[in-house]
């Protein structure tokens, strides 16, 4: 148990995490979680996500436990297992397992890359049961008020294969995040990528561009974590047109044309 | 190579066209004395050019000895490519006189010592203006430039100077001014202000003049805007293009300083803009406050101070980056989008009365009725006052409500119709009330309409042999039409021609590249852990088993490892839009990316059907069987394939609904329908604008309440603002060049199903 202690200590988050609030989205999560309701938060790429549920975490004081999923999580490594520790043997709990029995948020990150099967332990909890059933032990934990389960996906253009069934959509309480709106974005940039206001709306302006080209073939447009990625790489004393190119432009496509006219954007801007 | 050799590969490359024999003699001997790098990049061109013009091949081959002793043999592609463009635009002729007379010009374009073409630099300039702009803005060619705040035209050629990379620079900076004079709003606001505009400057005893120094002023704004919004377009313009129009500079009267202070820095522009005007003027106008009411108010004393004698001509010229202003064809453009907003307006406002209830309804429309005793309503008899008082403090007052009367009674707009009249408010300046009264119009005869059909539900679509009946959804009553629409299913009659095997030639590399890729995915195979039996050990399991065990509890003995193939199981329907607007190089891209997906599934080995929709009126809607299911892809197929053509309409929803029925009893874990179209849906009758839109809407709803993945690829000019709301944001995908379909097509498949 001392250990598990110490093993939720490290995803206390003790120090205040820098996040600007696009709209009601902390109210909305704070109700949700008074009421022991599950968050879907969907967006695209880099729009601050992760960050929010730091955020989160922080402002509730709870331990913030992330999965990041992948086709291979199985409901063991939510739940946990029995290892051998020194010829005996021992159980672990998983993620999921430590912040239900802690009453910590769990958030797991792109849930679509998930196998279909762990939505056996996440549908129970994620509804008015609120429980997890960790079979090998034969317990049924019951969460405790302060548990909360979130969940990410980006719902942009992905296999049919990987859509979120309603089944599970339908538990949670959907926030949905875009890239904040240009003043907002600056302030972000600002912060984090260490740029003067003037060079962070100017990163803000060609993100935008590069987020009107849907229609002429470039899927998504640039982040804000590539216009922070792109500010750090400006305040390490790189130049403007190469860290651009590096960290702008190069991340977002393959096609020479649209690399040639991001590159011109580029350089019209700066 | 031997000409017997190279003969023989000719004639395998144009199979099963047999061409005149002494044709090739004459083209493929001077090859004899040429190395086998030439041979092999003549022949190599063959399969892309003999399908698009057998003479023009001819003409290449014929050619392309004397252009190698200028081209280098990587030039080739880029010099053909113009070449097929300039056939697919203006025909052989100018195909072949490009070939024969313009060599030495082409050249001397890629060297950099000639104009650039808008054929080369378009590619990235429309990507690039849509970006700066933040708008799906159009560029078209014109002699003069000027835009009408939807298309930018351009010259199709830009000789500025010897070096290629300043010509670009020129269009870069053309295309941004452009754009600059749409965002500052020299128009002014809407179409109607645009035509007092015009007004405006007919009142000058000359035009001519007024509106030149009306645009130099703008043209100062405008400046003055992209220095700030984009420095680095305007020092790169400092650099390569203002310094030198600097020194070609020549003054021709006082009121050339307007136009010389376009392209000087900032000091120099307050310095000569204090000759003309005053001190409050010329700093509103270098710290980008002024506005374009104060342009017009500074021509109009500026004219005044001329006297009638003078040549006003010689007055104030202007720049060619400037272009010139056509105000008439923004008022047109404004017009249409008026126009066009206007009857979403309409629409908007329909759809909300017919969700009033039946006695608000009737109580809104009662009045009129009553002095037309009893008459049915016609648009005219409903008085649709929109409260004048707001609408013109809404521009100040964004927040302020906006109240719509009819009948003096006051009806509540909900949030969306509130959020959209609002924008028209702001876009055009006024609600015109013929857009609401028409709404009431529709409304009414919608309402009636309903009572009768309500009364008369019977209705029976004319006998039809074996057709299928579909409802079809009417989104102003927010119903179905209960079997409104007959389809009737035919096969295509089989048609033999060279096409598949052609289009095959053309794109081998492709095709190749293709059959890998999906044989990858096909064989996509993976690891499943704690199975009972397998290759390897589970390592993981068994650590976890063994712990089990200590602990008291029964171990697992799913312990080991099995590599296993992913069953895919997918079911696939592709339809096929086979209106008449789907002529000529669509078609063809279309069956095309279909041979080419046919093969790609063929390797795969998901099953996948083939169907073409068209037809004419609700009573007629065909569905054309190409390939089923479980069919093979055999030599019936193929030759049905061949044969699809345009025929009439896009009525979407029966189509799709009929697929999603087919898909409905296919067992499959994913099932899919992925539509091919040009554009919007459309039929002969009623079924236009968003009728057809929301129908074809609700029959996407209705696949994906089926489990049905719908996914649509539109190919058209342009992106259209209904597509998001028609598809769902990533149910579609659109394609602006057609002749990208056949790569792009596989490539959707796979990242839709990996
Ligand atoms: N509203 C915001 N306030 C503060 N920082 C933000 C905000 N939005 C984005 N950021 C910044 O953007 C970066 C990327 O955001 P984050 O990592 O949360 O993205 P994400 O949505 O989780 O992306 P992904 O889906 O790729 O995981 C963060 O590091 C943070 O600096
Ligand atoms: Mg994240």
């Amino acid at each position: 148990m001392k250990q598990q202690n110490q093993r939720l200590e490290e995803h206390l988050i003790t120090k205040k995490p820098y996040y600007l609030a696009t709209g009601s989205e902390i109210e909305i999560a704070l109700a949700a979680h008074k009421n022991g309701l599950p968050l879907l938060l969907k967006g695209p790429t880099g729009c601050g996500k992760t960050r929010f549920m730091q955020f989160l975490a922080w402002k509730l004081k709870l331990p913030l436990i992330t999965v990041s999923c992948h086709d291979d999580l199985s409901t063991s490594d939510l739940v946990g297992r029995y290892l051998i520790r020194s010829g005996e043997a021992v159980w672990t709990d998983g993620p999921l397992t430590l912040a239900v029995r802690h009453g910590a948020i769990c958030y797991l990150d792109e849930i679509v890359e998930a196998r279909k099967d762990t939505t056996v332990v996440i549908h129970p909890l994620a509804d008015d049961r609120r429980e997890l059933p960790v079979e090998k032990r034969g317990e049924l934990l019951s969460a405790p008020p302060d548990f909360m389960i979130s969940v990410s996906y980006n719902p942009g253009y992905q296999s049919v294969l990987k859509d979120l069934k309603p089944s599970t959509r339908q538990r949670f309480v959907a926030l949905s995040f875009d890239y904040p709106e240009a003043k907002m974005e600056t302030a972000i940039v600002l912060r984090e990528g260490h740029v003067t206001q003037e060079v962070a709306e100017s990163l803000v302006k060609l993100a935008e561009m590069t987020r009107s080209l849907k229609e002429s073939g470039l899927a998504e447009g640039a982040s804000t974590r590539l216009l922070i990625q792109t500010g750090q790489l400006l305040s390490s004393g790189i130049d403007i047109h190469t860290a651009c190119r590096a960290a702008l432009i190069e991340p977002l496509s393959d096609d020479p044309e649209l690399l040639g006219a991001l590159q011109e954007m580029v350089s019209s801007v700066f | 190579m031997r000409p017997a050799t190279l003969a023989k590969r000719f004639y395998d490359l144009v199979a099963p066209d047999i061409p005149n024999e002494w044709d090739v003699e004459e083209v493929l001997d001077p090859f004899a004395d040429e190395s086998e790098a030439i041979c092999e990049a003549a022949l190599g061109h063959v399969p892309v050019i003999w399908p698009v013009s057998h003479s023009l091949c001819y003409d290449f081959l014929r050619l392309l000895p004397k252009a190698l002793r200028t081209l280098s043999i990587e030039q080739v592609p880029r010099w053909i490519g113009i070449t097929l463009d300039l056939y697919e635009t203006k025909g052989l002729r100018a195909a072949q006189r490009f070939m024969q007379d313009d060599l030495k010009e082409y050249l001397a374009k890629l060297d950099g010592s000639g104009g650039l073409p808008l054929s080369i630099a378009g590619k990235q300039l429309l990507p690039y203006i849509r970006g700066i702009a933040r708008d799906d803005l159009r560029i078209a060619v014109s002699r003069q430039c000027f835009t009408d705040t939807k298309t930018i035209f351009v010259p199709d050629e830009i000789s500025f100077s010897e070096n290629i990379d300043e010509n670009f620079l020129f269009y870069k900076l053309i295309l941004t001014f452009q754009w600059g004079f749409i965002v500052c709003n020299s128009f002014l606001s809407s179409p109607n202000k645009t035509r007092d505009l015009v007004d405006f400057f007919q009142g000058f005893a000359s035009p001519h003049l007024a509106s030149s120094i009306y645009q130099n002023l703008e043209s100062i704004r405008v400046r003055v805007f992209l220095n700030q919004e984009l420095p680095g377009l305007m020092r790169a313009a400092e650099k390569h293009i203002f310094s030198k129009l600097r020194d070609r500079f020549h003054k021709i009267s006082p009121l050339s300083a307007l136009q010389f202070a376009i392209i000087v820095n900032k000091e120099d522009m307050a310095a000569l803009l204090s000759e003309i005007l005053n001190s409050n003027d010329r700093n509103a106008f270098i710290t980008g406050q002024a506005s374009p009411h104060d342009s017009m108010r500074i021509t109009e004393a500026l004219c005044q101070d001329i006297k009638q004698e003078q040549d006003t001509e010689l007055l104030v010229k202007t720049f060619s980056f400037q272009g010139v202003f056509k105000l008439s064809t923004v008022v047109t453009a404004g017009k249409i989008k008026e126009q066009q907003m206007g009857e979403e307006l309409s629409d908007l406002m329909a759809t909300h009365l017919l969700s009033l209830s039946k006695k608000e309804l009737a109580k809104l429309m009662q009045e009129d009725q009553d002095k037309k005793s009893g008459n049915i309503l016609a648009e005219s008899d409903i008085s649709m006052i929109v409260d004048s008082e707001f609408a013109g403090t809404a521009k100040e007052e964004p927040d302020a409500p906006l109240l719509v009367t009819i009948n003096n009674q006051e009806i509540d707009l909900p949030p969306e119709l509130e959020a959209f009249s609002k924008t028209f408010l702001k876009e055009f300046g006024h609600l015109p009330a013929k857009f609401i009264s028409s709404a009431a119009g529709k409304a009414g005869k919608l309402m009636l309409e309903q009572d009768i059909t309500g009364s008369t539900k019977t209705e029976q679509t004319p006998e039809g042999n074996a057709g299928i009946f579909y409802d079809e959804w009417d989104y102003r009553r927010q119903g179905y039409r209960k079997n409104w629409c007959t389809l009737h299913c035919k096969s295509l009659t089989p048609v033999y021609s060279s096409f598949i095997r052609n289009t095959l030639d053309k794109y081998h590399g492709l095709t190749i590249r293709l059959r890998h890729q999906f044989e990858m995915m096909r064989s996509q195979e993976h690891f499943v852990k704690r199975q009972r039996e397998g290759d390897d050990i589970d390592f993981d399991a068994l650590v976890e088993s063994i712990s089990d065990t200590k602990a008291g509890l029964p171990g697992s003995d799913r312990l080991f490892i099995r590599l296993q193939r992913d069953e895919r199981d997918i079911a696939v329907l592709f339809l096929v839009d086979m209106s008449n607007s789907t002529t000529g190089w669509i078609n063809r891209a279309l069956k095309e990316s279909l041979v080419l997906m046919a093969e790609a599934m063929e390797v795969l080995g998901d099953r996948y059907g083939i169907y073409g929709f068209s037809g004419m009126r609700r009573s007629r809607c065909e569905f054309f069987h190409v390939k089923h299911l479980e069919e093979s892809y055999g030599d019936k197929v193929k030759e049905r394939l061949t044969s699809i053509t345009p025929s009439e309409y896009t009525r979407m929803g029966p189509a799709i609904r009929h697929a999603t029925n087919i898909l409905q009893d296919v067992d499959a874990k994913a099932r899919l329908i992925i539509t091919l179209t040009d554009g919007k849906p459309e039929d002969y009758d009623d079924y236009k604008g968003q009728y057809a839109i929301e129908d074809t809407r609700h029959a996407l709803l209705e696949a994906k309440t089926a489990d049905i993945h719908p996914f649509c690829i539109t190919i058209d000019q342009e992106a259209k603002e209904y597509m998001k709301h028609m598809y769902g944001p990533a149910n579609y995908i659109f394609i602006d060049d057609v002749r990208k379909l056949p790569v792009r097509m596989p490539e959707i498949y796979r990242a839709l199903t990996c």
